[in-house]
């Protein structure tokens, strides 16, 4: 997928392929956002029903609340926009993106966001917005799940979609293992009602 | 199905199954909870202003809608009935007598129930008992036997539970059997869910593509009217746990008790609380909805055309969303799945 990144049609129409249920248009590198708020502000007619969008977390260049404004702009487009905690900078700039506003748990590379206690201070001055529970950040941060757990504990009815995916030896997403699966099964069950990301190509 | 865990006795009686599901999972539902008391409130002072000698023991007042959900809100319509258990001659002076102790009361300053005479007029239960299926239950009939059945509070008189009886009886007097959800009773209700969604468009084409009330009701769809056919749905499935000799009692308790306690209870039965917690906690965000006054009264002006460019209808359509992904996992993700698409597709 890589070698089509920013060409969103063809994105659209093979994710459309594997399901139409939910997609996630991924902007992790901040140069591919204007493309996809172009495409997304066209108003292209797509079969999902459930729409997010993942707000650029590399390559950042302009001044978050610009970034922000960008997101916005696309809001009533989108059912989530994505965010890593720990691109997050000044709090007030997010407010205006309300529910739509979700912010995932964090894997070890990242210094912040991994747990329900780095969050929950977010949660209380962004109280609309909803969490994504990556299961792959949540085993690499407690190989026993038990951070995924407390993640839900904390935040039931915040749960908006699930990143479901495991991670190589160099953190790289990768489609999900057997022993993932029957891992990530139990915090999975109680996920049943959101929409599930594959973060990785499902095996051919 | 496999029930588990504490939430068991739910299977006996489902009420205040909302309060289990906000201590199981710390969720909280404020906007449910308001409603009820302000239902109670409401309910209590009706009752002490409507003249109730006006009622003969032939007749009783019963509220449905959001008076039966528990969900009042100063903005709610009041759908309100006067019900005898036989057929009444036209100007019968009981009736007449009754009617007019209850027009005095109800339906004031823009609160009338809808304009088709469903409600707020005098109806007797034999008909609706009589005339099930074929060309005499007509949608009117229909409308009065589930809204009775599914939705319906006695707020004076004393024949409510009679009528209520016969009603629940005509569907399982013959051909239930144990541990099988009651199909005739089963596909009356889903015959009224899709009614109500056939009627939805057949009021639409009458109003040449500019029904100003297109739009709320297309929102009652998705929240309210979605609620009472799941509400009505569940308990029926459920009882694939009950032998028949037992169903009827079953039924009652569960029918009767507010529906946000229904899939409530039915969650915690699931095992699918978590679920549960955010399926509830999208119908509080619509109740919250329906407590302002302000977004009721936008959402009252808001035409089809608007609707791309509206946050309020933005937010119906994400309440709406959420609460169907939570009804369909309770459905056909959880114990219930080899039912429902046996009981309800079928």
């Amino acid at each position: 997928m890589a070698d089509q990144r920013e060409q969103w049609p063809v994105l659209v129409a093979q994710a459309a392929a594997l399901s139409s249920f939910a997609v996630e248009l991924s902007a992790i590198s901040e140069p591919e956002l204007p493309g996809l708020v172009d495409y997304l502000e066209q108003g292209p007619a797509l079969p999902f029903h459930y729409v997010s969008i993942h707000a650029p977390s590399k390559q950042r260049q302009g001044d978050e609340a610009h970034r922000i404004a960008q997101l916005a702009d696309v809001l009533r487009r989108v059912d989530a926009i994505v965010v890593h905690p720990d691109t997050i900078g000044d709090v007030r700039h997010y407010a205006p993106l309300g529910r739509r506003l979700v912010l995932e748990n964090m894997d070890t590379r990242k210094t912040f966001g991994h747990r329900a206690a780095d969050l929950l201070p977010l949660f209380e001055r962004l109280p609309s917005a909803g969490l994504c529970l990556d299961v792959a950040h949540a085993k690499d941060v407690d190989p026993t799940m038990a951070v995924a757990r407390e993640l839900l504990d904390a935040f039931p009815g915040r749960l908006r979609q699930v990143h479901v995916s495991s991670l190589d030896a160099e953190q790289h997403h990768v489609p999900l293992t057997p022993g993932d699966e029957e891992l990530f099964a139990p915090v999975l069950d109680r996920c049943r009602d959101v929409p599930w990301i594959l973060e990785a190509p499902p095996p051919s | 199905m496999d029930p588990r865990g504490p939430a068991t006795e739910l299977i006996d009686d489902p009420t205040g199954a909302v309060g289990r599901l906000e201590e199981r999972t710390g969720a909280q539902f404020e906007s449910i909870a308001r409603a009820r008391e302000y239902t109670a409130d409401e309910l209590e002072r009706l009752g002490g202003i409507i003249d109730s000698s006006a009622l003969s023991d032939r007749l009783s007042l019963v509220l449905c809608g959001s008076y039966a959900r528990r969900e009042l809100t100063p903005g709610s319509d009041d759908d309100w009935a006067l019900i005898a258990l036989d057929p009444f001659p036209p100007y019968d002076p009981d009736v007449v007598r009754a009617m007019a102790a209850c027009q005095a009361q109800l339906g004031q300053e823009g609160k009338a129930p809808g304009a088709q005479d469903v409600f707020g007029v005098p109806f007797d239960v034999e008909t609706l008992v009589l005339n099930v299926g074929l060309d005499a239950d007509s949608n009117t009939n229909l409308t009065r036997r589930m809204l009775l059945l599914l939705e319906s509070h006695e707020l004076l008189g004393t024949i409510h539970t009679k009528a209520w009886d016969q009603i629940l009886e005509r569907y399982l007097n013959y051909g239930i059997k144990d541990y099988r959800p009651p199909r005739f009773l089963l596909n009356d209700i889903v015959r009224y869910w899709r009614t109500i969604c056939v009627d939805f468009e057949g009021k639409h084409a009458q109003g040449d593509g500019d029904d100003p009330k297109w739009v709320s009701r297309n929102a009652k769809l998705r929240t309210s009217r979605k609620l009472l056919y799941a509400g009505g749905l569940v308990p029926v499935l459920l009882c694939h746990l009950i032998p028949a000799a037992d169903m009827r009692a079953f039924l009652s308790r569960w029918l009767k008790a507010p529906p946000t306690d229904r899939l409530a209870a039915a969650f915690l039965l699931c095992a699918a609380e978590d679920e549960g917690a955010r399926t509830l906690g999208a119908y509080d965000r619509w109740v919250a909805l329906m407590r302002n006054e302000d977004a009721r009264e936008a959402l009252k002006n808001l035409r089809q055309a608007d609707r791309p460019e509206s946050p309020l209808w933005a937010e119906i359509h994400q309440i709406g969303e959420d609460f169907q992904r939570g009804l369909m996992a309770l459905l056909f993700s959880t114990p219930l799945r080899p039912l429902a698409p046996q009981y309800a597709i079928f």
